[in-house]
Formats: C-alpha cells, sequence, structure tokens
C-alpha cells in the first residue's frame, strides 16, 4: 500500500522497499540491497536501451522478464532477481558474449575489474560451448591514447552514449550491425574531446583501454586512495591507483556535487607525473655556507633561532593543501610578515556539456579559493625581494623562477617538495610531501572543502608541510605541533572564516561547502 | 483473383479486383474504375467515427501482427498538441511475403486513399509510405500516383475544398529487414539506424519525430476505404468471427501455380496449397509447409488441415503472419532449408540484444556445420537450449522469429537432422 | 513540349525527393554534391518534408550514390555538414543499410535472391551462373567494368523465383538457362 501520493512500495528479493512513483526496478533493487548485474546502464548516463538484456528480472504475474533498468516500480509489485528464470537468462547473457570474447584475461587491462569476469563467475557460466571459429577483429586506435580492441567489444554501447549524452560530441559509433556491429570512428577523425578518458571508465571489458596504462599495473597489484585532482579548481574527485609507489592510473570518484562519475584527461594525466623529479629528501641548512642535510630537530631548532621578525615576502601555491596554507599564515602572522602572494597557471577551459558543472577550469590549481581564504591574493608574477629580506616558500612555487631568485634574500625559507634551481639559494630547505603523498583539503570553486588522502610514500624523510610548520611554530613559542590530519584540520577550521562547525571526518568523501563567511563577492561559476 | 494466375474459388475480390490493369495505376483510370469516391465521406465524417467503423469491421494489421487496427487507431490522442504521423509500412522483406509490392503496383491509388482516411481517423496531416529500398519499380509506380494525386487536388492543401490538409511522402528503405518493425521503422525514418526501441514509449505517445504515431502495413490501409464505404457488417460477410475479411495469400515454394491470391480468411490452407496453387509440380509430394512467412512454425503435409485465420493457425501450433506459405517438397533437405533460413535472420539482426546478434549467427553456423555433415549431437542439445534462449528475451521479435521455424523443424523432422548426425 | 518542341522535364515534386531510385547505370559523378543546383534543389526539397533535418539523412545516402554509384568518406563528409550530424554518426547509419555501396560496383549491379523461397528454386545455380557468365567473382568487379554479382536475402518476388534485381529493375522467374539473355539486354 502507498503511504503518500508519489511512494510505492514494493518486494524486491523478499524485502520490502519503499520508493518515489518513477523509480526504476534496478534503483528500487539498490534499496533492497541488491545490485542487478547490468551493463548498457551507466547511473551517469541518461540514455537507457536496454539493449544488453543482461538486468531483466522476473517480476511476478508478467509473462516475460523484464528491463529492470528501464521498467518502472509499481505499487505491489513482487520482483524476483534471481529467480530460476532470471538467472538462466542472465547466464545464456553472459554466453552469449563469451561466443566470440577471445580469451585474453592473461594480457586484458581489465581483469580483476572485468564486469564480463565478474558476471561469469557469479553465475556460474565460465564456459560456451561454442565451436566454430571465433571473429578476429584485432586492435584500433579511437583517440592518440585510446585503444579499442574489437574482439573483446560487448557492444554495449557506453562509449558511444558517454560520448554523446555527456560530451556532446557524436564521434563514437556503431558501425555495421548484427553480429558483425563494432564500435569506431570516422576515418582520420579519432576522439578529440578534453573527457575522451571516461570512455575507458564505463567500458565494461577491457576493449577500450588507455595507451599510457596498457600492460603497467594488474588490478590486483594496485592499491587505491580516494584523492582530489590537483589538476585545476574543479577539484574533480579521484580514486588515485598506485603500482611500487608510483602513480598508474587516475579514475573519477563518483560525487554528484562536483564531478558526477567524470574527469578530464588533463587531470588523468597530472598525477601520474606527481612525485617525479628532483626531489628535497632531507632538510637542508646552510649552516656553514652550504646546504647540508641535517635531522628535523636541527633543522627546526637551527631554523627557529634565526628567523626573526623583520621585513619580508611570502610566495605560496595554489596547489598547497589548507592546512599547510594555515600553518604558513601562522608562521608569517608569528614573523610579522604580512600578505603573499600566488600565481595560478591559466588554460584553456572545457566543459563537459552533459553535466555542465564539470569544467576544466582556466585556473589550473586544486585550492585557489583555499590561498585566497587564508589571506594570500592572485599575483601575475612572483614578487620582488628586498636585499637581506625574509622569503618564505610555500610549495612549489617556483618552477618557473630565474635561477638567482631568492639568492639575496636575507632568509629565504624553501618549504617544497621538489629542488627547483631557484631552491638552491635557499637558506634553509624543509622537504615537504607532496599532494598524492599526503592529507589534507582543497577548497574549489564553488567553496566546497574535499579532503584527499594519501596515496604515496614520501621519499627520504620528506613530510606533510602542516605537520612540521606546526613543530616549528612550537619552536618560535607557539602551542604544541600537531601529528594527527584531524587535529590540523580542528585547528585550522576554529581560526578560518567558513570554516567554523567543519571537522575532518564530517567532510567524510563527498566535502562540505564553506558557510556564508568564506564565500566571495562574487558566486563561482 | 489470384495475380499471376485466376482460378476457380469462389471469392470476393476486394483488393485485388484490378490487379493486371494497367489502367488502374492512372489517376484517369482509377477514377473510372470507381477510386477515390470514398474520401469526401471521410473529410465530413467525425475521425472517432471512423475509428468506430474500422473497429467494428474487425480488420486486423496485416503485417503479420495481427492487431485489431480500428483499436491502434483509438489509442492515439483524440486532443492533438501537435503533429501525429501515420507510417505506411511497405518494408515488405519477411521471405515468402510479396503481397505489398502489388498493391504498389497495381492500385497505388487506393493505398494513397486509404493513407488519407487513415491519417484523418488518427487526426495525422502527414503520410510517410515507407517502402524498401529495392522496391524501385514498384515505388517509381506509387510515386507517379503520389504526385499525379497531389496535382489534381487529392493530396496537400486543402484536400478536395475540405480545408483539411495532409500530406504524402514516399520514403525509400536502404536495405534491412528489421526496418519493417514499426519502431524500427520510425529509427529508419527519423535519419537513423533501423534499430527498435523498447516500449514504452509506445508510437501512439511519442513515436516518429518524438509525436504521436501509428504504424500500419500496406495491406491493413488498402481495406479501409471499401470497408468505410460499404460498412463493417459488409467487411464481416467474408473471413472469421475474430478473423474478418479477405485476405492476400502469398504463395511460393515448389508449387504448381506460385503468385499472389486474395482469399477469405478462415479458407482451409490445404485448400490453399492444392486447390488454388495446384500443389507440388511434378507429382512431387509436399513434406513441409511454412504457412506464414519465414517467422512462423513448420507444419508437416498431414498438419495443412486447418483454418487460414489468425486464430485457426494458432491452434494449429503456427501463426497466420503474412499468409506466406513457403512450401517444401518431398526432396527438400529440412536441414539445409532450416539453415538458410537461419542465415537469413543473422544478416538482418540489428545488433542491439546479445540473444538475436550472437545466437542468429551461431544458429545457421550450427545448422551449416551439420548440413556438412560435420555436426555433433550435442549440436542438437544446443539448438534445444538456443531456441529457449531466443525466446521472449529480446527488444524485438527477431530472434523468436527464427525460433518458430527451427524449434518446429527439430521437433517434427529430427529424423534429417539425426541422419546428417555421425558422431 | 516547350518552344523548340523538346521534351521538358517536369520539376522534382517534394513528396517524390525522397524516393528516386539510387542504383542505376547511368551515374553522373560529382565530387560535391552540394555545389551542384541539382544537388541543393534535391536536399531543399527532401528537408522541406520533415520537421528534423536528420530525416533527410538516407535521401541524401541516396542521392550520392544516385550520382556516384557508391558512397564515398567524402560524401559522408560533406552530408554530415549539410545536416549538422557528426561524420562518423553517418558513417554509423551508412554502414547499418545493406544497399549503400561502400566501394564502386559495376555498371550492373546484379543481385541474385537465395532466401528461403529462391532457394528451393534453383537460385543457387543462378548465383553460380551468373558468376560464370560474367566472369566474376562474388562482390568483384568485372574486368570490362560492366558487372557485379552478388547474393541478397529476399527481395520481395517469392512467388516469382528466382528474382534477380539488377540496378533498380526486376528480373523474375529467373532460371539457369536464361542468364545469358539477361545478361545480353544490358547495355
Amino acid at each position: 500500500m502507498s503511504d503518500a501520493a508519489n511512494h510505492i512500495t514494493l518486494t524486491i528479493d523478499g524485502v520490502e522497499v519503499s520508493v518515489e512513483a518513477g523509480t526504476t526496478l534496478l534503483q528500487a533493487a539498490e534499496h533492497a540491497g541488491v545490485v542487478v548485474p547490468h551493463y548498457c546502464y551507466h547511473p551517469g548516463i541518461p540514455s537507457r536501451p536496454a539493449q544488453c538484456r543482461m538486468c531483466l528480472v522476473e517480476i511476478e504475474g508478467q509473462p516475460k522478464l523484464q528491463p529492470s533498468c528501464v521498467f518502472p516500480a509499481g505499487d505491489g509489485m513482487v520482483v524476483h532477481t534471481t529467480s530460476e528464470t532470471a538467472e538462466t537468462a542472465r547466464k545464456s547473457v553472459i554466453e552469449f558474449l563469451l561466443l566470440n570474447h577471445p580469451l585474453d584475461c592473461p594480457i586484458c587491462d581489465a581483469a580483476g575489474q572485468c564486469m564480463l569476469q565478474d558476471y561469469a563467475f557469479e553465475t556460474g557460466q565460465l564456459r560456451s560451448r561454442y565451436a566454430e571459429a571465433k571473429l578476429v577483429l584485432g586492435r584500433d586506435r579511437v583517440a592518440d591514447d585510446i585503444l579499442y580492441f574489437g574482439d573483446r567489444c560487448i557492444v554495449c554501447t557506453r562509449c558511444v552514449r558517454f560520448m554523446e549524452d555527456l560530451a556532446g560530441d557524436n564521434a563514437l559509433v556503431v558501425a555495421q550491425r548484427g553480429h558483425k556491429a563494432y564500435i569506431d570512428t570516422f576515418p582520420g577523425k579519432d576522439l578529440d574531446h578534453a573527457f575522451r578518458g571516461n570512455i575507458v571508465d564505463v567500458c565494461p571489458v577491457g576493449a577500450l583501454v588507455h595507451e599510457d596504462f596498457v600492460f603497467k599495473a594488474r588490478a590486483w597489484d594496485m592499491d587505491s586512495s580516494p584523492g582530489i585532482c590537483p589538476g585545476c579548481a574543479t577539484g574533480c574527485n579521484v580514486e588515485i591507483n598506485v603500482k611500487e609507489n608510483q602513480v598508474v592510473r587516475t579514475k573519477p570518484r563518483l560525487n554528484p556535487d562536483v564531478n558526477s562519475y567524470w574527469m578530464c584527461d588533463h587531470g588523468r594525466r597530472i598525477l601520474v607525473m606527481a612525485n617525479r623529479g628532483v626531489r628535497a629528501e632531507a632538510p637542508m641548512i646552510r649552516q656553514g655556507g652550504e646546504l647540508e642535510p641535517a635531522s628535523w630537530n636541527e633543522a627546526l631548532s637551527w631554523v627557529a633561532e634565526k628567523l626573526s621578525d623583520s621585513s619580508g615576502v611570502a610566495v605560496v601555491s595554489a596547489g598547497a593543501s589548507n592546512e599547510a596554507l594555515f600553518y604558513t599564515r601562522a608562521l608569517l602572522d608569528r614573523l610579522g610578515i604580512q600578505g603573499g602572494t600566488f600565481q595560478v597557471e591559466r588554460g584553456e577551459e572545457a566543459t563537459l556539456t552533459g553535466f555542465p558543472k564539470l569544467k576544466l577550469r582556466a585556473d589550473r590549481a586544486p585550492n585557489v579559493r583555499g590561498a585566497e581564504l587564508h589571506d594570500f591574493r592572485l599575483s601575475e608574477e612572483l614578487p620582488e625581494v628586498a636585499d637581506g629580506a625574509t622569503l618564505v616558500v610555500l610549495g612549489d612555487a617556483l618552477s618557473g623562477a630565474a635561477a638567482d631568485y631568492g639568492a639575496n634574500a636575507g632568509f629565504f625559507l624553501y618549504i617544497g617538495s621538489h629542488l627547483v634551481p631557484a631552491a638552491r639559494n635557499a637558506t634553509a630547505i624543509l622537504p615537504a610531501a607532496t599532494v598524492p603523498e599526503t592529507e589534507g583539503t582543497f577548497v574549489n570553486y564553488e567553496g566546497r572543502v574535499q579532503r584527499f588522502h594519501r596515496a604515496l610514500r614520501s621519499p627520504g624523510v620528506a613530510r606533510p608541510s602542516w605537520m612540521f610548520l606546526s613543530r616549528l611554530l612550537e619552536h618560535l613559542g607557539g602551542p604544541s605541533g600537531v601529528r594527527e590530519i584531524g587535529d590540523a584540520f580542528a585547528v585550522m577550521a576554529t581560526d578560518t572564516a567558513g570554516m567554523h562547525g567543519l571537522t575532518w571526518s564530517g567532510l567524510g568523501l563527498r566535502g562540505e561547502l564553506l558557510s556564508e563567511a568564506g564565500q566571495p563577492a562574487v558566486a563561482a561559476e | 483473383m489470384g495475380y499471376p494466375y485466376s482460378h476457380d474459388l469462389e471469392v470476393g475480390t476486394l483488393l485485388s479486383r484490378h490487379f493486371g490493369n494497367e489502367k488502374a495505376r492512372t489517376l484517369e483510370g482509377w477514377k473510372e474504375l470507381g477510386g477515390y469516391a470514398t474520401l469526401p465521406r471521410a473529410l465530413e465524417m467525425d475521425p472517432d467515427a471512423i475509428t468506430e467503423v474500422v473497429k467494428n469491421s474487425g480488420l486486423r494489421g496485416r503485417g503479420g501482427a495481427g492487431f485489431p487496427t480500428g483499436v491502434k487507431w483509438s489509442f492515439m490522442p483524440k486532443e492533438p498538441s501537435g503533429a501525429h504521423y501515420l507510417c505506411c509500412n511497405a518494408d515488405e522483406s519477411e521471405p515468402g511475403a510479396f503481397k505489398d509490392r502489388e498493391i504498389l503496383r497495381w492500385v497505388p491509388h487506393l493505398l494513397i486513399e486509404g493513407c488519407l482516411i487513415a491519417a484523418r481517423a488518427i487526426r495525422a496531416e502527414h503520410v510517410y509510405i515507407y517502402v524498401r529500398g529495392e522496391f524501385f519499380p514498384f515505388s517509381a509506380i506509387l510515386r507517379d500516383a503520389v504526385v499525379e494525386a497531389y496535382e489534381d487536388g487529392y493530396v496537400g492543401e486543402n484536400i478536395l475544398g475540405s480545408g483539411w490538409n495532409c500530406d504524402v511522402t514516399v520514403h525509400l528503405g536502404a536495405g534491412a529487414y528489421i526496418a519493417g518493425e514499426e519502431t524500427g521503422l520510425m529509427s529508419s525514418l527519423m535519419g537513423g539506424r533501423a534499430e527498435p526501441w523498447i516500449k514504452p514509449p509506445f508510437p501512439a505517445q511519442s513515436g516518429a519525430f518524438g509525436r504521436p504515431t501509428t504504424v500500419n502495413n500496406v495491406e491493413t490501409l488498402a481495406a479501409v476505404p471499401m470497408i468505410l464505404a460499404e460498412g463493417a457488417d459488409w467487411y464481416r460477410q467474408w473471413g472469421t468471427e475474430k478473423s474478418p475479411g479477405t485476405k492476400l495469400w502469398c504463395c511460393s515454394g515448389h508449387l504448381e501455380r506460385p503468385g499472389t491470391y486474395e482469399l477469405p480468411l478462415g479458407v482451409n490452407l490445404r485448400d490453399v496449397i492444392y486447390e488454388v496453387c495446384g500443389g507440388a509440380p511434378d507429382g512431387k509430394k509436399i513434406k513441409a509447409v511454412v504457412p506464414g512467412g519465414s517467422s512462423t512454425a513448420m507444419l508437416t503435409a498431414e498438419e495443412l488441415d486447418c483454418s487460414g485465420c489468425y486464430e485457426g493457425m494458432a491452434e494449429a501450433g503456427s501463426a497466420l503472419g503474412t499468409a506466406s506459405p513457403i512450401v517444401m517438397n518431398e526432396d527438400t533437405n529440412i536441414v539445409q532449408a532450416m539453415r538458410r533460413i537461419a542465415q537469413f535472420y543473422a544478416h538482418e539482426s540489428c545488433g542491439q540484444c546479445v540473444q538475436c546478434r550472437e545466437g542468429t549467427s551461431w544458429t545457421a553456423k550450427i545448422l551449416h556445420r551439420i548440413e556438412e555433415g560435420d555436426g555433433t549431437v550435442e549440436d542438437i542439445d544446443t539448438l534445444y537450449h538456443l531456441c529457449e534462449q531466443m525466446t521472449g528475451r529480446t527488444i524485438c521479435p527477431l530472434a523468436d522469429s527464427v525460433v518458430f521455424p527451427l524449434l518446429s523443424s527439430l521437433d517434427k523432422f529430427r529424423d534429417e537432422y539425426d541422419a546428417l548426425i555421425k558422431r | 513540349m516547350n518552344d523548340t518542341g523538346d521534351q521538358v522535364k517536369k520539376p522534382l515534386h517534394p513528396a517524390a525527393a525522397s524516393s528516386q531510385p539510387f542504383q542505376v547505370a547511368d551515374i553522373r559523378p560529382t565530387e560535391r554534391l552540394f555545389d551542384d543546383p541539382e544537388g541543393r534543389d534535391r536536399l531543399e526539397k527532401v528537408l522541406s518534408r520533415y520537421p528534423e533535418k536528420r530525416a533527410a539523412l538516407l535521401p541524401m545516402l541516396g542521392y550520392a550514390q544516385e550520382r556516384n554509384g557508391w558512397v564515398s568518406d567524402e560524401s559522408m563528409a560533406e552530408i554530415a555538414g549539410a545536416l549538422d550530424l557528426t561524420p562518423a554518426y553517418v558513417r554509423s547509419v551508412t554502414t547499418f543499410y545493406t544497399m549503400y555501396n561502400r566501394h564502386p560496383v559495376g555498371r550492373h549491379l546484379i543481385q541474385v535472391c537465395t532466401c528461403i523461397s529462391c532457394h528451393l528454386d534453383e537460385a543457387d545455380e543462378v548465383f553460380e551462373r551468373f558468376l560464370s557468365e560474367t566472369g566474376t567473382r562474388a562482390g568483384e568487379i568485372s574486368e570490362n567494368g560492366r558487372y557485379t554479382v552478388i547474393e541478397a536475402e529476399c527481395l520481395g518476388a517469392c512467388g516469382f523465383a528466382t528474382a534477380v534485381q539488377v540496378n533498380d529493375r526486376y528480373f523474375e522467374n529467373v532460371t539457369p538457362d536464361k542468364v545469358p539473355a539477361i545478361l545480353d539486354e544490358l547495355d
């Protein structure tokens, strides 16, 4: 019996659920804790062709099995997703898919994360009784960086429909018909869209692969961490796949308020390059004229002693976390250094037209809002360093600086991860972990505070900036340093406009918007 | 009247009266024969009143499904919020069927009049006649007839001064059996692959160009003018209670006199094959008949004593379909015939549903291997398994269509399969 | 007739624009379909029959083949541009249908139905006879450029087996011994 005007109640696999009218059986089944196997349906792709026939379920009173991805839930319906009829139908879909499917598992990237494998094992349909010659299609290139293995394709058309519905570019299509059907582009017109990499994510099998990932890592060899893409101000939620302390792949993570199921290709490439390059692996202090390695305790004591109230400038990076920026501001306050600037690389925008909130935004840094929140200002150029002045640099802010930048400073404190040429002018280098090597928060274009987590081990004794900066402040007479990110966040939230009431655990994996106080005068877009 | 032969069995000739008369295809000639006499009446009637007459006549869709036409028309909205469309399905591609082409090439104006009356009933102002691409000679005749009709004020603006506008466009397909499925037809018409879509949405809610649409077969629409002219009771003097009227029977295969014959529904299938068509030539016996076009279950020679109507053929374990019996004589290799039928479906599958895309092709390959003497006993089990897995699982019934003849051939001619299997 | 007594060709009626034969012997090749006034006229008339541009696709693909004998990538791209479609989409539609030639064919495209009713009536032999008489293999263009022979699925002439379609003509009741005469008839 329905209890409200547009709520209906039905029974799925013996579990009673109540859903809004218009909900499909597949969606309603999720309420009952049941995931109905499916291929062509994807929650982020609006079109529902119901053509893979995998999600057929039995409805009492209906003569035929119905595709649950489109069939609307009805009041009083009794549905069986694993009845013998439904299971037999599902097994036969697997068998049909396996007819021409090559036994590529040993060399296929999808192995271990393949919906064909998964359902074959789940249904127990592990073989086909096919005795004919298999169709051979070989490998084709559909984009600069994406390969298509036609034999593996199950023609679910998720990739075609992603391009059409989300990317707004009907550049990938089904060619031919019947058992000869395959996916292709127009000759000479490979995919060239800023969001094309998502077709690899939506492919349920290993038919579409990233060329720069192919053969790199097995699903079970990879560790996975939830992160935030540092490529632009959107802050797409991502999953960072790591093998042997290298980022081998970045995939989008669902966040309905930020990026849905998607991310752009620029973001995919960014993190793979993380923690490459010449790293600062140990604290270094110019005790005797040359930069020499020192222990953390030594380095922090020495720096605390040498740093004095003086005039100075600060340069930060909009790629640094809120916590790092907060503690840097705290340090600058204690030193009496006001202001501080950051630069941001800018690039062309690209929108995912089917989910317009998601853009590759012009600001190619993840924490512009965070930097502003901590009173740093955007600047087109690096500030001039007066002779003898103090220079404090946080993050990857000097990669484009002249090799002699900061050489004339009285005290140049470099808090960063990479030993760029200018860093060699520092008086002290405190080696920082890069974003994938630590945890923290960013504030995206919209004012959403989002957590990112560790995916990699830092080299040497590099540490998170917020951690050693809080210790440095302790040396300078401040409160005890923090060792836990939750504590760092708590200290920051108390003191930062718009963050009152937010907690690290409360942010969860979806983030929270800053309150009114943290919002800028002009609405973000 | 049978074309190209005449015969003795007494029938009323409704659709086929003028088959063979070249005069009938011109507007002048057609008017002289009494054509376009019903259109003026329809223009004065309430659209729902027209539908009522057709409903009462019991006319059923002649494209194979046999859905009551008047009922189908009644699904259309009574108060249009925009365009309605009528699609005339002239995509005749069912193996064994060759009746719609006869209407196109002999009495195109009868079809046009039927389309106009139907359009009026469903409140449509544009009729798309979707003709299979291969039918160039016949669509040319239809096309010329449509142009004539435009020039003489029977189609277009202010038809016969009534104030009502209705356009007719003849639109060619390009080689796809599945464009004969109503949603496949609309997909193709709109400029796409002829891929059927799931229902809902039903065509009467959202069809061509997202608008309420009715799709009717050529033979169905050709019957409309006379039904409206003479009335529902008149039409019911032929046929049975559940299958009124006459039907164009397309008889092919091993027959003395193959061809198109208009016969009342309910005629005995035996009579059609032996009396009308003269049985198999050269004194051969008949082994099997696929009675309704290739998408129906095979009947043995002993099973032909059944009523040639929708309910009668269903009772006999097959289906009327398009009333297109394909007759196979005693020398026919049933396995080979079945292989060729399966090959057709494998070629025509649109490819959306895996059961059809893979199943039809697999079926054809297994049958080919058995035909070549390379089959195994497991193959028979597999074929039975395929019949089960291809039934009722897909967006459209193409997969089911190969199961009907296949399953019946396995059940009734198992000995022929067994004879070819050595291991 | 006009003043000089020549037969004046009637302008194409828009209702007939989507049903012109597109498998013809006398092709009139053109590189650009819509730089041609005839092509532009055809496009305009076809577009006028439908509420959406996309519906003009099959008629335009047919027109490309009517002119050139086959549908090339260039034609597909040009049609895509004219109808605000992507070339990939046009390719997807073109390759779905059997009748669009993706390569040039002989002057006479000979399609022999071998589906069940014709199969029961020597269709395979008719097909073989066409191949041997034209000296081709299935799908190839004969050396003299005049013939291409292929099998077809049901042509809708089952009572007049074996059915053979040559370009836009039907030949019915074809038996193997009638094949040479049919070929002689083709220009």
